[in-house]
């Protein structure tokens, strides 16, 4: 294996690690065990006091028992016969990556696996929403907005936090953008009052935004459109004039340079494109204090297929692009919180398309350096035996996924109005950050 | 690839009887699986700023008084209408149609309010082979039958689909039928990334069909589309196993809507209900009985007795009568149509009215649309922000060009984030102006790529009608194009500004004509 690059001149770093790789390679079975980037320090290039937040949303209801499996649960297996994750024990090359004797990873996660061995990664299982609600929009609404229920809420829980501190670069024309061609609910914010004007675009691909057309009158048609919407009805009027500001800004952005650190690999895909773009963003100081990034394929009615299948490649696409942004900007000693969510999980037991259907209880993920990670975190495992699941047929939500968040906004973003981001709720601590 | 930590058995992993945890896992000592990589953890990856930091962290929450009561903060979705909309025809056209423009504007006039809206409504007499004329050249796949359309190129059809769908958005002489075509189009959403060239079939034989005949009779033949049941998984259910993709999203997002008072009970019965629809072939729907759950079901507190061989299929049908009469049913589709058509914060007094016309009429479309764009309620209504696909359509009505292909705008509806039959999931595009209002960068780009048109294999937009006189007289000339003769005066203004600020030649009129696309004003209606 190829020796890490020295960046920082840390020789004894390099020595412990060549040492410690050498160890990890004896008693372990596997090759690929580090990525040659992975024992290396690197000082902090933020000066900033609070973490920005990277807010994934898997969308379609992600199946938590096969992202991080029970395997351990013996009705795992009998509920899922030709859609479950072979145990760590087994000799297939499908069989899961143990994570603490009880829950394991699929190999379509493995690209997460660093980050939770350095205990940066922290998985929250038989999560979700409290309140019971199998519909994919309802279920997604709610979760984006941070309040159950509620039809007269609109706003979302992102929204609120950007609406409720001071920007973290008090210039920024862009805190925060949402990698989509329309804005995610989870950033739709309030304005008006003593809130603070939270900046926020939705932009699908950072890389290219433009106006296009002759250079020489672009500032000039970008004075009239800035002059024409001044007088526009909101939101349209402030999100016109912050997309004028935007416009210049990115155009200093060199995004077709950028070398990501670590040698990390971003996938190709929409999802890995869109953190490799946010990474970017952050690297370059412009003031992006959050960021939205959707991934779908979660909705595995059929043929779902955990070890090769569907839901592998999802999977697949989802650690690898996360594990990239690990290696490149959270391992690098960025600032940096990653929470993902998923709107539901689905039934315990397969359906008779080799797939599930909507259920309750999932998974969700939180990752950064002031993540207190490398472990699962359960509230009272409810367990998979039949009289355990809910309605006889879901795995139980015994941890709000509020409560997670809510912790995050206020230990890692600084922001202690929770009351405002998440409306009525009353948050249990749960020791997710350090 | 193998597995990347310890297997089972090594020193470090917790016996698995050890973990039925009992109490939260976070208030459990941390096992650290992994001695030395723990030890890595604690030197070679000492935090940076992250770490230093740690102190801050608190478990209680720290709360404090927000300055605004969260529940009285929302996005505007009502935006009044500008004062510059005087005239209730104007009104009518830019509800009814893609976007005005002279011709549709003079023929409104000439009809007058309700003579123009019965002139939309009554569809079938509209005379549109020239645009179905140029389809048939341009997109020849779109008339052939599932069992060619199996057959081709899954990009070549993709494309001819997307593009025929905007030609006709455009141009085609039934604007408003095309307004609803749109419509039905996200009620029933499909991706064709899902569903391929089914989904040919499910635009031709289910959306065109019935976009204004009956609730009801589009509803069948959405549920009796094999592009339908491949998208939401009808056709792998079993009556062993049922699927409840189908039987979910035909209450909730077809019929009686989230909180049209069904439950997960109604779902899990409803799919074994539709046991055993499905399709076969090259998208010939068809019922299988093999695969139909025969015992007796309860659905919405209908009890079903099942059925067994091909009379199997009369349970489904039943159930979709049931769910098409059903009182949640009629608010949920005149909440919808409200919704496109007038207002996107309907009273209640309106929806009743409109649900009430839905039970009297056996849900029929026009009746509806009769009342909702009524003249006393239009007038009143808030503007709506023009989602791209709409505004796209808009800015081939006022520009007017030659169209030779049409590649170039599926492009640019692809940069603006709404290409057709791409929305993944089943709710179809949004039509919110929080989720659109932000993405304005992509607006002006495409304004601009539209203007410098001028290709003969492509799109040609010809600006000699507007250097034929002054700038006063182009400018004029884009009010009456774009904007029905009732530009705002302050773009007005600015428009002349800029295009006196230049030469004025083909370069500067462009970019002029890419200014009142762009324009504020153009992006409602």
């Amino acid at each position: 294996m190829d020796e890490s690059p020295n960046d920082c001149g840390c020789e004894e770093y390099n020595e412990l690690s060549r040492r410690q790789f050498v160890s990890a390679a004896a008693t372990m079975s596997a090759a690929a065990l580090f990525p040659a980037w992975l024992p290396k320090i690197v000082l902090a290039k933020s000066a900033s006091s609070r973490d920005i937040i990277v807010s994934v949303f898997m969308r379609g209801g992600a199946d938590g028992l096969s992202l991080c499996v029970p395997f351990a649960e013996p009705n795992y297996y009998v509920s899922r016969p030709t859609i479950g994750v072979p145990r760590p024990d087994d000799a297939k090359a499908t069989r899961g990556i143990n994570l603490d004797g009880f829950f394991m990873f699929p190999q379509g996660m493995a690209g997460l696996v660093p980050a939770f061995t350095l205990q940066d990664l922290l998985v929250v299982h038989a999560t979700g929403q409290l309140n019971v609600n199998r519909s994919h929009f309802d279920a997604q609404r709610f979760m984006e907005v941070g309040k159950p229920i509620d039809p007269s809420l609109v706003t979302g829980w992102l929204g609120r936090h950007l609406a409720s501190v001071p920007p973290l670069k008090p210039t920024a024309s862009l805190r925060a953008l949402g990698v989509a061609g329309g804005l995610q609910k989870t950033l739709v914010a309030p304005m008006g009052g003593t809130l603070y004007p939270t900046k926020t675009l939705p932009i699908a691909d950072p890389t290219n935004y433009t106006i296009g057309g002759a250079t020489a009158t672009q500032a000039q048609r970008l004075t009239f459109m800035q002059g024409d919407y001044a007088a526009a009805a909101e939101p349209v009027r402030s999100s016109a004039l912050d997309a004028v500001n935007t416009v210049a800004l990115l155009k200093t952005v060199p995004f077709a340079a950028y070398k990501p650190a670590n040698a990390a690999v971003y996938p190709t895909s929409s999802f890995g494109k869109a953190l490799r773009s946010v990474a970017v963003l952050i690297k370059n100081d412009i003031g992006i204090e959050a960021a939205q990034v959707d991934i779908g394929g979660w909705d595995t009615h059929s043929a779902e297929d955990p070890t090769a299948g569907s839901l592998f490649k999802t999977m697949q696409d989802f650690s690898n692009s996360l594990g990239a942004f690990y290696a490149d900007v959270i391992a690098t000693g960025y600032a940096v919180t990653v929470v993902a969510v998923s709107e539901f999980g689905r039934n315990v037991r397969e359906n008779g398309s080799a797939g599930t259907d909507h259920g309750r209880g999932t998974v969700m993920f939180a990752m950064g350096k002031g993540i207190a990670g490398g472990r699962v975190l359960t509230k009272n495992w409810p367990g998979l035996a039949k009289e355990q699941q809910e309605a006889g047929q879901d795995l139980k939500v015994t941890l709000d996924y509020k409560d997670v968040l809510a912790e995050i906004v206020q230990n890692r973003l600084g922001n202690p109005n929770l009351g405002f981001v998440f409306p009525t709720w009353t948050p249990q601590m749960l020791g997710v950050t350090r | 690839m193998s597995s990347t930590l310890p297997e089972l058995g090594a020193e470090t992993a917790v016996p698995a009887v050890a973990h039925a945890p009992a109490v939260p896992t976070a208030q459990r000592p941390s096992r650290r699986a992994f001695v030395f990589l723990g030890a890595l953890a604690a030197t070679a990856f000492v935090p940076g700023t992250a770490r230093a930091q740690a102190a801050r962290r608190t478990l209680r929450p720290t709360d404090r008084k927000p300055a605004i009561d969260p529940g009285t903060m929302r996005p505007s979705e009502s935006v009044a209408a500008p004062a510059d909309w005087t005239s209730i025809t104007g009104r009518l056209v830019r509800r009814a149609t893609m976007g005005v423009m002279p011709a549709e504007m003079t023929r409104a006039t000439e009809f007058g309010y309700q003579g123009y809206l019965n002139y939309q409504l009554n569809h079938t007499r509209i005379n549109d082979d020239a645009v179905e004329a140029v389809v048939t050249a341009k997109w020849p796949l779109m008339s052939q039958t599932s069992d060619v359309l199996f057959g081709a190129d899954s990009g070549t059809l993709r494309n001819q689909l997307q593009e025929s769908t905007l030609y006709r958005a455009a141009f085609s002489q039934r604007q408003l039928y095309h307004r609803m075509v749109e419509l039905w189009s996200d009620h029933f959403n499909q991706d064709y990334d899902k569903v391929g060239y089914l989904l040919v079939t499910d635009q031709r034989d289910v959306i065109r069909a019935n976009a204004l005949g009956t609730f009801p009779a589009l509803l069948k033949a959405s549920a009796h589309s094999a592009s339908m049941m491949l998208y939401l998984d009808q056709q792998t259910s079993r009556a062993t196993a049922p699927n409840q993709n189908y039987a979910r999203e035909v209450m909730e997002l077809h019929t009686l809507g989230v909180d049209g008072g069904y439950t997960q009970t109604d779902v899990a019965e409803l799919s074994r209900v539709l046991s055993g629809w499905t399709f076969t072939g090259k998208g010939q729907f068809v019922f299988n009985p093999a695969f139909h759950d025969t015992g007796t079901k309860t659905v919405l507190g209908v009890t079903i007795a099942g059925q067994t061989g091909a009379a199997g299929i009369n349970e489904g049908e039943q159930m979709l009568d049931v769910l098409a009469k059903h009182p949640s049913t009629a608010k949920f589709i005149a909440t919808k149509m409200l919704r496109w058509l007038l207002d996107p914060n309907p009273t209640d007094a309106q929806v009743s009215t409109v649900a009430s016309v839905y039970k009297a009429t056996g849900g029929d479309i026009k009746s509806m649309i009769r009342v909702i764009l009524n003249d006393s309620w239009l007038p009143a209504s808030p503007m709506k922000l023009k989602r791209p696909f709409h505004f796209l359509a808009s800015a081939l009505r006022s520009t007017n060009p030659t169209v030779t292909a049409m590649s170039q705008m599926n492009s640019q509806l692809s940069n603006m984030g709404h290409l057709s039959y791409t929305w993944d999931t089943p709710d179809g595009y949004p039509d919110k102006i929080e989720y659109w209002a932000g993405n304005i960068v992509p607006r002006w780009a495409f304004a601009q790529a539209l203007a410098n048109l001028n290709s003969a294999t492509t799109i040609a937009v010809d600006t000699k009608p507007y250097l034929a006189g002054s700038p006063d007289a182009a400018v004029e000339m884009i009010d009456l194009n774009f904007f029905a003769k009732e530009m705002p005066a302050a773009t007005k203004t600015a428009m002349l500004a800029y295009l006196k600020g230049g030469t004025f030649n083909d370069a500067r009129m462009r970019e002029t004509l890419s200014l009142a696309i762009g324009a504020n004003a153009f992006q409602w209606y």
